[in-house]
Protein backbone atom coordinates (compact mmCIF):
# COMPACT_ATOMS: atom_id res chain seq x y z
CA UNK A 1 0.00 0.00 0.00
CA UNK A 2 2.99 2.31 0.63
CA UNK A 3 3.32 2.10 -2.68
CA UNK A 4 0.65 4.00 -4.59
CA UNK A 5 0.36 6.36 -1.66
CA UNK A 6 4.36 8.01 -2.55
CA UNK A 7 2.34 8.93 -6.38
CA UNK A 8 -0.27 10.84 -3.87
CA UNK A 9 1.68 14.01 -4.17
CA UNK A 10 1.68 13.95 -7.86
CA UNK A 11 -1.93 12.63 -7.84
CA UNK A 12 -3.20 15.85 -6.33
CA UNK A 13 -1.88 17.98 -8.04
CA UNK A 14 -2.46 17.20 -11.01
CA UNK A 15 -6.27 16.57 -9.85
CA UNK A 16 -6.90 17.65 -6.82
CA UNK A 17 -5.25 21.07 -7.26
CA UNK A 18 -5.02 22.04 -10.48
CA UNK A 19 -5.42 25.14 -11.48
CA UNK A 20 -5.52 25.90 -7.26
CA UNK A 21 -3.12 28.50 -5.58
CA UNK A 22 -3.70 31.05 -3.24
CA UNK A 23 -4.28 33.73 -5.33
CA UNK A 24 -2.41 37.81 -5.21
CA UNK A 25 -5.88 38.96 -4.63
CA UNK A 26 -6.14 36.86 -1.65
CA UNK A 27 -2.92 37.74 -0.37
CA UNK A 28 -2.97 41.50 -0.77
CA UNK A 29 -6.39 41.53 0.86
CA UNK A 30 -4.41 40.15 3.95
CA UNK A 31 -2.31 42.47 3.63
CA UNK A 32 -4.87 45.01 3.53
CA UNK A 33 -6.88 43.45 6.72
CA UNK A 34 -2.89 43.91 8.60
CA UNK A 35 -2.48 47.57 7.59
CA UNK A 36 -6.01 48.78 8.87
CA UNK A 37 -5.11 46.83 11.80
CA UNK A 38 -2.08 48.75 12.12
CA UNK A 39 -3.40 52.42 11.43
CA UNK A 40 -5.61 51.92 14.42
CA UNK A 41 -3.16 50.94 16.34
CA UNK A 42 -1.20 54.39 15.25
CA UNK A 43 -4.14 56.45 15.87
CA UNK A 44 -4.07 55.31 19.65
CA UNK A 45 -0.10 56.16 19.04
CA UNK A 46 0.03 59.56 17.71
CA UNK A 47 -2.74 60.96 19.80
CA UNK A 48 -1.28 61.68 23.14
CA UNK A 49 1.61 63.61 21.93
CA UNK A 50 -1.10 65.64 19.34
CA UNK A 51 -3.52 66.08 21.96
CA UNK A 52 -0.82 67.85 24.37
CA UNK A 53 0.47 70.05 21.06
CA UNK A 54 -2.85 70.82 20.55
CA UNK A 55 -3.17 72.13 24.35
CA UNK A 56 0.17 73.96 23.88
CA UNK A 57 -0.95 76.21 21.05
CA UNK A 58 -4.03 77.75 23.25
CA UNK A 59 -1.76 77.91 26.41
CA UNK A 60 -0.84 81.68 25.56
CA UNK A 61 -4.56 83.12 24.12
CA UNK A 62 -7.27 81.76 22.63
CA UNK A 63 -7.17 80.69 18.97
CA UNK A 64 -9.89 79.33 16.24
CA UNK A 65 -9.75 76.14 14.57
CA UNK A 66 -7.97 77.30 11.34
CA UNK A 67 -5.35 79.14 13.23
CA UNK A 68 -4.56 75.82 15.60
CA UNK A 69 -4.11 73.82 12.36
CA UNK A 70 -1.71 75.86 10.78
CA UNK A 71 0.64 76.64 13.52
CA UNK A 72 0.53 72.90 14.23
CA UNK A 73 1.82 72.38 10.72
CA UNK A 74 4.78 75.36 12.39
CA UNK A 75 5.14 72.37 15.26
CA UNK A 76 5.96 70.07 12.79
CA UNK A 77 2.53 68.19 13.88
CA UNK A 78 1.00 66.74 10.60
CA UNK A 79 -1.38 64.11 12.16
CA UNK A 80 -3.89 65.99 10.96
CA UNK A 81 -2.81 66.80 7.12
CA UNK A 82 -5.04 65.45 4.58
CA UNK A 83 -7.51 65.13 7.60
CA UNK A 84 -8.38 68.49 8.47
CA UNK A 85 -11.63 67.45 9.93
CA UNK A 86 -10.54 65.40 12.94
CA UNK A 87 -8.93 68.32 14.26
CA UNK A 88 -12.77 69.87 15.33
CA UNK A 89 -13.91 66.45 15.97
CA UNK A 90 -10.42 66.19 18.92
CA UNK A 91 -11.39 69.33 20.08
CA UNK A 92 -14.78 69.31 19.99
CA UNK A 93 -13.75 66.25 22.48
CA UNK A 94 -11.38 68.02 24.46
CA UNK A 95 -14.30 70.51 25.05
CA UNK A 96 -16.48 68.03 26.52
CA UNK A 97 -14.22 66.77 28.54
CA UNK A 98 -13.32 70.03 30.08
CA UNK A 99 -9.88 70.58 28.83
CA UNK A 100 -10.79 73.60 26.79
CA UNK A 101 -13.19 75.91 26.86
CA UNK A 102 -14.65 77.70 23.60
CA UNK A 103 -16.58 80.97 22.71
CA UNK A 104 -18.04 82.66 19.18
CA UNK A 105 -16.48 85.74 18.32
CA UNK A 106 -17.21 87.60 15.09
CA UNK A 107 -18.53 84.23 13.84
CA UNK A 108 -15.49 82.81 14.66
CA UNK A 109 -15.42 79.97 17.57
CA UNK A 110 -12.33 80.59 19.74
CA UNK A 111 -10.83 77.75 22.13
CA UNK A 112 -9.24 79.06 25.14
CA UNK A 113 -6.97 76.04 27.53
CA UNK A 114 -9.42 75.52 30.98
CA UNK A 115 -7.77 74.95 34.10
CA UNK A 116 -7.72 70.87 33.46
CA UNK A 117 -6.08 71.15 30.09
CA UNK A 118 -2.86 73.81 31.74
CA UNK A 119 -3.00 70.69 34.63
CA UNK A 120 -2.49 67.97 31.77
CA UNK A 121 0.56 70.00 30.05
CA UNK A 122 2.28 70.78 32.99
CA UNK A 123 1.70 67.32 33.81
CA UNK A 124 2.88 65.80 30.73
CA UNK A 125 6.03 67.54 30.94
CA UNK A 126 6.81 67.32 35.22
CA UNK A 127 5.85 63.79 34.92
CA UNK A 128 3.91 64.29 37.19
CA UNK A 129 2.10 60.83 37.95
CA UNK A 130 -1.28 62.18 38.69
CA UNK A 131 -2.21 64.41 35.49
CA UNK A 132 -0.40 61.61 33.53
CA UNK A 133 -3.22 58.78 34.62
CA UNK A 134 -6.08 61.39 33.77
CA UNK A 135 -3.90 61.72 30.46
CA UNK A 136 -4.03 57.97 29.92
CA UNK A 137 -7.63 58.00 30.85
CA UNK A 138 -8.55 60.58 28.47
CA UNK A 139 -6.24 59.09 25.87
CA UNK A 140 -8.43 56.15 25.95
CA UNK A 141 -11.73 57.82 26.06
CA UNK A 142 -10.29 59.90 22.86
CA UNK A 143 -9.28 56.52 21.11
CA UNK A 144 -12.57 55.26 22.31
CA UNK A 145 -14.57 57.84 21.02
CA UNK A 146 -12.58 57.93 17.67
CA UNK A 147 -13.08 54.65 16.61
CA UNK A 148 -17.11 55.17 16.89
CA UNK A 149 -16.89 58.06 14.69
CA UNK B 1 12.79 55.67 26.56
CA UNK B 2 10.82 59.12 25.39
CA UNK B 3 7.61 58.29 23.61
CA UNK B 4 8.70 59.56 20.34
CA UNK B 5 11.25 56.58 20.54
CA UNK B 6 8.27 53.81 21.45
CA UNK B 7 6.73 55.28 18.38
CA UNK B 8 9.14 54.51 15.71
CA UNK B 9 10.32 51.39 17.52
CA UNK B 10 6.31 50.29 17.67
CA UNK B 11 6.13 51.25 14.17
CA UNK B 12 9.39 48.80 12.96
CA UNK B 13 8.42 45.72 14.58
CA UNK B 14 4.65 46.41 12.86
CA UNK B 15 6.77 47.09 9.63
CA UNK B 16 8.50 43.76 10.48
CA UNK B 17 5.63 41.77 11.08
CA UNK B 18 4.06 42.91 8.08
CA UNK B 19 7.13 42.04 5.86
CA UNK B 20 6.63 38.36 7.70
CA UNK B 21 3.46 37.52 7.22
CA UNK B 22 4.29 38.57 3.38
CA UNK B 23 7.24 36.57 3.50
CA UNK B 24 5.33 33.22 4.97
CA UNK B 25 2.69 33.45 2.79
CA UNK B 26 5.32 33.82 -0.50
CA UNK B 27 6.52 30.72 1.06
CA UNK B 28 3.78 28.58 2.52
CA UNK B 29 0.38 30.09 1.18
CA UNK B 30 -0.73 27.37 -1.54
CA UNK B 31 0.61 24.39 0.97
CA UNK B 32 -1.80 26.27 3.63
CA UNK B 33 -4.50 26.22 1.33
CA UNK B 34 -4.47 22.80 0.03
CA UNK B 35 -4.05 21.56 3.89
CA UNK B 36 -7.34 23.64 4.62
CA UNK B 37 -8.68 22.44 1.38
CA UNK B 38 -8.46 18.44 2.72
CA UNK B 39 -10.20 19.39 5.62
CA UNK B 40 -12.85 21.43 4.14
CA UNK B 41 -13.48 20.19 0.42
CA UNK B 42 -14.37 23.40 -0.75
CA UNK B 43 -12.44 25.49 -2.79
CA UNK B 44 -13.81 29.22 -1.96
CA UNK B 45 -13.98 27.99 1.91
CA UNK B 46 -10.25 27.32 1.63
CA UNK B 47 -9.31 30.40 0.20
CA UNK B 48 -11.32 32.25 2.66
CA UNK B 49 -10.38 30.02 5.70
CA UNK B 50 -6.44 30.50 4.62
CA UNK B 51 -6.88 34.29 4.78
CA UNK B 52 -8.36 34.43 7.96
CA UNK B 53 -5.08 31.99 9.18
CA UNK B 54 -2.81 34.36 8.07
CA UNK B 55 -4.57 36.93 9.86
CA UNK B 56 -4.26 35.35 12.86
CA UNK B 57 -0.92 34.32 12.31
CA UNK B 58 0.09 37.97 12.13
CA UNK B 59 -1.59 38.32 15.92
CA UNK B 60 -0.39 35.29 17.18
CA UNK B 61 3.21 36.00 15.71
CA UNK B 62 4.29 37.42 19.83
CA UNK B 63 3.10 33.66 20.77
CA UNK B 64 5.79 32.11 18.44
CA UNK B 65 9.16 31.34 20.62
CA UNK B 66 10.98 29.19 18.18
CA UNK B 67 10.19 26.42 19.94
CA UNK B 68 8.80 25.13 17.03
CA UNK B 69 9.99 25.51 13.45
CA UNK B 70 7.68 27.90 11.71
CA UNK B 71 6.70 26.07 9.38
CA UNK B 72 4.96 23.65 11.67
CA UNK B 73 3.51 26.69 14.15
CA UNK B 74 1.80 27.76 10.76
CA UNK B 75 0.48 24.39 9.99
CA UNK B 76 -0.77 23.91 13.72
CA UNK B 77 -2.39 26.63 13.44
CA UNK B 78 -4.25 26.15 10.41
CA UNK B 79 -5.27 22.78 11.17
CA UNK B 80 -6.87 24.32 14.44
CA UNK B 81 -8.77 26.78 13.23
CA UNK B 82 -9.84 24.03 10.24
CA UNK B 83 -11.04 22.13 12.90
CA UNK B 84 -12.54 25.11 14.69
CA UNK B 85 -14.64 25.52 11.66
CA UNK B 86 -15.99 21.93 11.24
CA UNK B 87 -17.57 21.94 14.39
CA UNK B 88 -18.32 25.33 14.06
CA UNK B 89 -22.37 26.02 14.06
CA UNK B 90 -22.25 27.91 10.75
CA UNK B 91 -20.64 24.64 9.32
CA UNK B 92 -22.69 22.21 10.67
CA UNK B 93 -26.39 24.17 9.78
CA UNK B 94 -24.64 24.93 6.32
CA UNK B 95 -23.54 21.30 5.67
CA UNK B 96 -26.99 20.22 7.11
CA UNK B 97 -28.40 22.12 4.53
CA UNK B 98 -26.68 20.30 1.89
CA UNK B 99 -27.84 17.54 3.04
CA UNK B 100 -31.18 18.55 2.34
CA UNK B 101 -30.56 19.30 -0.56
CA UNK B 102 -29.40 15.72 -1.58
CA UNK B 103 -32.46 14.46 -1.44
CA UNK B 104 -34.01 16.96 -4.27
CA UNK B 105 -32.53 15.72 -7.81
CA UNK B 106 -31.27 18.79 -9.08
CA UNK B 107 -28.97 19.78 -12.25
CA UNK B 108 -26.94 21.62 -10.43
CA UNK B 109 -26.12 18.34 -8.24
CA UNK B 110 -25.15 16.67 -11.07
CA UNK B 111 -22.79 19.99 -12.16
CA UNK B 112 -21.01 19.67 -9.02
CA UNK B 113 -20.63 16.32 -9.33
CA UNK B 114 -18.91 16.35 -12.17
CA UNK B 115 -16.24 19.28 -11.10
CA UNK B 116 -15.75 16.84 -8.10
CA UNK B 117 -14.97 14.18 -10.29
CA UNK B 118 -12.42 16.42 -12.30
CA UNK B 119 -10.79 17.79 -9.73
CA UNK B 120 -10.41 14.06 -7.83
CA UNK B 121 -9.86 12.12 -11.06
CA UNK B 122 -7.48 9.18 -9.64
CA UNK B 123 -8.95 6.94 -7.20
CA UNK B 124 -6.01 7.53 -5.17
CA UNK B 125 -6.47 11.02 -4.39
CA UNK B 126 -10.42 10.42 -4.31
CA UNK B 127 -10.25 7.96 -1.49
CA UNK B 128 -7.61 9.56 0.87
CA UNK B 129 -10.24 12.84 0.50
CA UNK B 130 -12.83 10.47 1.18
CA UNK B 131 -11.66 9.23 4.46
CA UNK B 132 -12.82 10.34 8.00
CA UNK B 133 -10.68 13.60 9.14
CA UNK B 134 -8.31 12.22 11.64
CA UNK B 135 -6.75 9.13 8.99
CA UNK B 136 -7.11 12.33 6.14
CA UNK B 137 -4.87 14.78 7.86
CA UNK B 138 -2.10 12.30 8.96
CA UNK B 139 -1.87 10.91 5.09
CA UNK B 140 -1.92 14.13 3.89
CA UNK B 141 0.78 15.75 5.99
CA UNK B 142 2.74 12.26 5.84
CA UNK B 143 2.77 11.81 2.48
CA UNK B 144 2.21 15.17 0.55
CA UNK B 145 3.46 17.15 2.90
CA UNK B 146 6.31 15.04 3.51
CA UNK B 147 6.73 15.89 7.61
CA UNK B 148 7.85 12.95 9.71
CA UNK B 149 5.18 11.66 12.41
CA UNK B 150 7.05 13.61 15.00
CA UNK B 151 6.10 16.82 13.09
CA UNK B 152 2.83 15.79 12.06
CA UNK B 153 2.42 14.93 16.01
CA UNK B 154 3.24 18.82 16.47
CA UNK B 155 1.01 20.36 13.82
CA UNK B 156 -1.91 17.65 15.26
CA UNK B 157 -1.62 17.85 19.19
CA UNK B 158 -1.91 14.22 18.67
CA UNK B 159 0.29 11.57 20.34
CA UNK B 160 3.09 10.11 18.46
CA UNK B 161 2.30 6.42 18.81
CA UNK B 162 -1.45 7.46 18.08
CA UNK B 163 -0.44 8.84 14.77
CA UNK B 164 1.17 5.36 13.92
CA UNK B 165 -1.71 3.88 14.67
CA UNK B 166 -3.76 5.74 12.75
CA UNK B 167 -1.37 5.44 9.56
CA UNK B 168 -1.60 1.64 9.58
CA UNK B 169 -5.68 2.23 9.64
CA UNK B 170 -5.45 4.70 7.42
CA UNK B 171 -3.43 2.27 4.87
CA UNK B 172 -6.08 -0.50 5.16
CA UNK B 173 -8.96 1.52 4.79
CA UNK B 174 -7.36 2.61 1.60
CA UNK B 175 -6.28 -0.73 0.45
CA UNK B 176 -10.17 -1.79 0.88
CA UNK B 177 -11.40 1.07 -1.38
CA UNK B 178 -9.15 0.90 -3.60
CA UNK B 179 -10.12 -2.99 -3.86
CA UNK B 180 -13.79 -1.84 -4.68
CA UNK B 181 -12.72 0.88 -7.28
CA UNK B 182 -11.35 -1.88 -9.19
Amino acid sequence: MTGPLFNLKKAMKKNVFQDFSFSEERKNAVKETIRRKHSQQQLHVWQEKTIIAVLELLQLQSKHGYDISTQLFQKQEFSFQGEEGQLYTLLHLLESKKMITSEWINERKYYTLALKGKKCVTGYYTESSKSFLELKQLMEECTYEFKSY
Amino acid sequence: MNELEQITIIDDVMEDKEQLITQLMDEYSDGILYLVYTYVKNRTIAEDLTQEIFLKCYEKLDQFHHQASLKTWLYRIASNHCKDYLRSWHYRKVSLTEKIWDYIPSKSKEVEEEVIAKHQGDNLSQAVMSLPIKYREIVFLHFYEELSFREISKVTTVNINTIKTRMKRAKEILKEKMKEEV
